[in-house]
């Protein structure tokens, strides 16, 4: 008796896949932005209910996009419409994945989105690939108790490395504890440190000048302030933590990764631009763009999405939720969250400074972007960790580096000197 | 507990019982804490053993997450699935290897492995393709046979050294009285059995309520738990982390406490 109803237990959830549970008809929303449970749930409720499209949004891995894309490719058979992803994750999909939206880039031609963002959503392919989302940039924050530290005649919106360092080390002398921070941790985002600030701020290049003697310099100075970086900094990813805990007064980290903390006590921080080297204050905007997959099952659906999405209401709305920033012409209220207040008057300050250095992002590397990135994180641990020659490393890596950029063939993107065909490392 | 026991020795095995018991349940109290205790404690050092503050706010905003229900249900579809399937088909392959001598036994138990020797990141864009083709693509029915394959080697490995225990002159012995194989497979030694079976089902519930990458590689909407929160947990405030991880212990300590009874046999502790 009883072995029957276990059978038919048994049975039973054999069958249950079969019930369809979701519905079918919406759009389905894949992005590798907006991934943390809460920024998602921030989307879903405040952004995509009132949508006059029904979706579904889920989230991914960046490593897993590519996979998922190619196969749905492979198998014409399509579950995916919309795809929401940095510039760099969508390049990788031009070929095969993403549709032509050349028709919608016309529809929302007055929304005012900036001319070199709509082409370098092109991907180099002559046609529109992906529409510009959001942006965000990386900027700084510190506790106000880090402030009387401040080293005399500095103006924080207009710090140097030198600056940033002598306070790192007033801060060290003082309270005993190494209290600036980075991003350095197996997730942080710190190669992005060296290719949009360090290097920028200090050769005004990223690739050609990669093993020049002014990037010598600037790993020098690096590795000086690194005796007052918080030893832990290896470990971190998400700046938000270590500031809200207390372990760090000073840290650097992509704005979205700091809201958090400045969600949590707004009062307790101030945000400012980061540093400036001999060549100027390098930052580097992060662009997010929609796409549409080729063959999408509901690419009309996709389509309206995106137009709701770039509408300016939705992008203020988007900027209060998640602290990632419109791409539309779009005047921020007066009446933001002070948490997104302070995000975005780093933000403001930074693009604004005089010696602002724009740094884009890695154009035409295609996969190999993470080879790229492994270049300057490896200079990184062998230079300031492991204490290598600082002229040896760079020699060495130079060669991976070249290797990747002639793999790839990518051309020379901002702030390096445009070229022909590859971007040569000097 | 033996009644002659010295009080040193006493006084040692209640000291292990306690280190034991505090290794296994600090952390999973430690986490409760976390999930519990507010968004200011997360971050208190030192960490006070008593909750200062008791809210369920983290609990119930997670709770309340979109398509978390959905991802919790899809989960135990998947592992439901992957333990009938794994033990159904791990402990007859685990049966043959055990009573019968065959040519290429050793080659097929080598090939079992085998399915656990390439790394699933490789197979991934195939897997994928095949299983949009087959039509399994986005289903924890699909998640629950990708689980089953990688549950197998373990259950059929289990089994056999668990058959292989049971002594073939009770099945013998069982013929001689009347029974066909298979009523003898049933009535003698499938009783005996239950305890290593109890023991191979969670190792494949495990297994499926932990694997994170072929689920999210082969689902969209249909995520499972794991597949749905862990990969996102990683990059989410500490004290969602602590709420997910919780959520996510619960169900494997309520399933290895539904079958502790034939567990407990397996270690040779009788009092069921």
């Amino acid at each position: 008796m009883k072995r029957r109803s276990l059978l038919a237990a048994g049975a039973g959830l054999l069958a249950a896949p079969g019930f369809a549970r979701a519905q079918s008809g919406d759009v389905v929303f894949l992005s590798t932005q907006l991934r943390p449970v809460e920024e998602a749930t921030r989307l879903r409720n405040a952004i995509l209910r009132p949508a006059p499209v029904q979706s579904t949004f889920v989230t991914e891995e960046p490593q897993n996009l590519t996979v998922r894309m190619r196969a749905e490719a492979q198998a014409g058979r399509r579950t995916v419409s919309l795809v929401g992803a940095l510039h760099g994750e969508l390049q990788p999909l031009a070929a095969d994945s993403l549709d032509a939206l050349d028709d919608v880039a016309a529809q929302l031609a007055d929304r005012g989105i900036p001319q070199n963002l709509l082409e370098l959503g092109k991907l180099g392919t002559g046609q529109q690939r992906y529409i510009p989302w959001m942006q965000a940039t990386y900027i700084m924050a510190a506790h106000r108790r880090a402030l009387e530290f401040l080293p005399a005649g500095a103006d924080i919106n207009a710090l140097s490395y030198d600056q940033l360092r002598a306070w790192a080390a007033a801060i060290q002398q003082r309270t005993n504890q190494r209290r600036l921070g980075f991003p350095a941790g197996p997730r942080g985002l710190m190669a992005r440190f060296f290719q949009g600030y360090l290097y920028p701020s200090y050769t005004g290049g990223v690739v050609r000048t990669f093993r020049s003697a002014e990037a010598e310099q600037g790993w020098a100075a690096l590795k000086a302030t690194w005796a007052h970086v918080a030893p832990a900094s290896t470990t971190y990813n998400f700046m938000q933590e270590p500031l809200m805990a207390g372990e760090v007064w000073i840290a650097f980290d992509h704005v979205a990764r700091l809201m958090d903390a400045l969600r949590a006590a707004p009062g307790d921080y101030v945000t400012f631009p980061a540093p400036a080297g001999p060549m100027g204050r390098g930052y580097m905007p992060v662009i997010a763009g929609l796409g549409i997959a080729r063959g999408a099952p509901n690419r009309a659906g996709a389509a309206q999405l995106i137009e709701y999405l770039s509408r300016p209401a939705t992008q203020l709305r988007l900027a209060a939720e998640t602290g990632f920033f419109p791409v539309v012409r779009a005047e921020l209220p007066a009446d933001l969250p002070p948490a997104v207040r302070l995000a975005a008057s780093a933000i403001g300050a930074t693009q604004s400074a005089r010696d602002a250095k724009v740094s884009l992002l890695p154009v035409g590397l295609g996969d190999k972007g993470g080879e790229f990135n492994k270049v300057y994180m490896d200079s990184f641990q062998r230079i300031v960790l492991r204490n290598e020659n600082i002229r040896t490393v760079l020699d060495a890596e130079a060669a991976n580096l070249r290797a990747v950029m002639n793999a790839t063939a990518a051309p020379c993107w901002s702030p390096d000197a445009a070229s022909d065909g590859a971007c040569p490392v000097a | 507990m033996n009644p002659a026991m010295t009080p040193v020795r006493r006084l040692l095995f209640w000291t292990l019982v306690a280190v034991l018991l505090l290794w296994v349940l600090l952390p999973i109290w430690l986490v409760a804490m976390g999930a519990f205790g507010g968004r200011a404690a997360v971050f208190q050092w030192p960490k006070s053993l008593l909750p200062a503050s008791l809210s369920f706010d983290h609990m119930a905003a997670f709770l309340a997450v979109e398509g978390v229900a959905n991802a919790f249900l899809n989960s135990v579809i998947a592992a439901a699935v992957t333990v009938v399937l794994s033990v159904a088909l791990g402990a007859p392959a685990g049966y043959a290897l055990a009573r019968y001598a065959f040519r290429g036994a050793d080659a097929f138990k080598l090939l079992v492995l085998l399915t656990r020797a390439f790394p699933l990141a490789i197979l991934a864009l195939p897997l994928a393709v095949g299983f949009i083709r087959i039509g399994l693509y986005d289903s924890p029915f699909g998640v629950a046979l990708m689980h089953t394959v990688l549950a197998l080697p373990f259950a059929v490995l289990v089994t056999q050294s668990l058959f292989m225990g049971i002594p073939r002159e009770l099945e013998e012995a069982a013929w001689v009285f009347g029974c066909s194989p298979v009523q003898a497979f049933f009535r003698v030694v499938m009783p005996l059995a239950l305890p290593g079976l109890a023991a191979t089902a969670i190792f494949a519930f495990v297994i499926s309520w932990n694997e994170v990458f072929a689920a999210s590689v082969l689902t969209v909407r249909e995520r499972t738990l794991t597949a749905y929160l862990l990969a996102v947990l990683s990059e989410s405030p500490l004290h969602t982390r602590f709420a997910g991880g919780l959520l996510l212990i619960l169900p494997s300590v309520l399933f290895v406490f539904a079958v502790r009874k034939w567990l407990f046999t397996v270690w040779g502790i009788s009092g069921r």
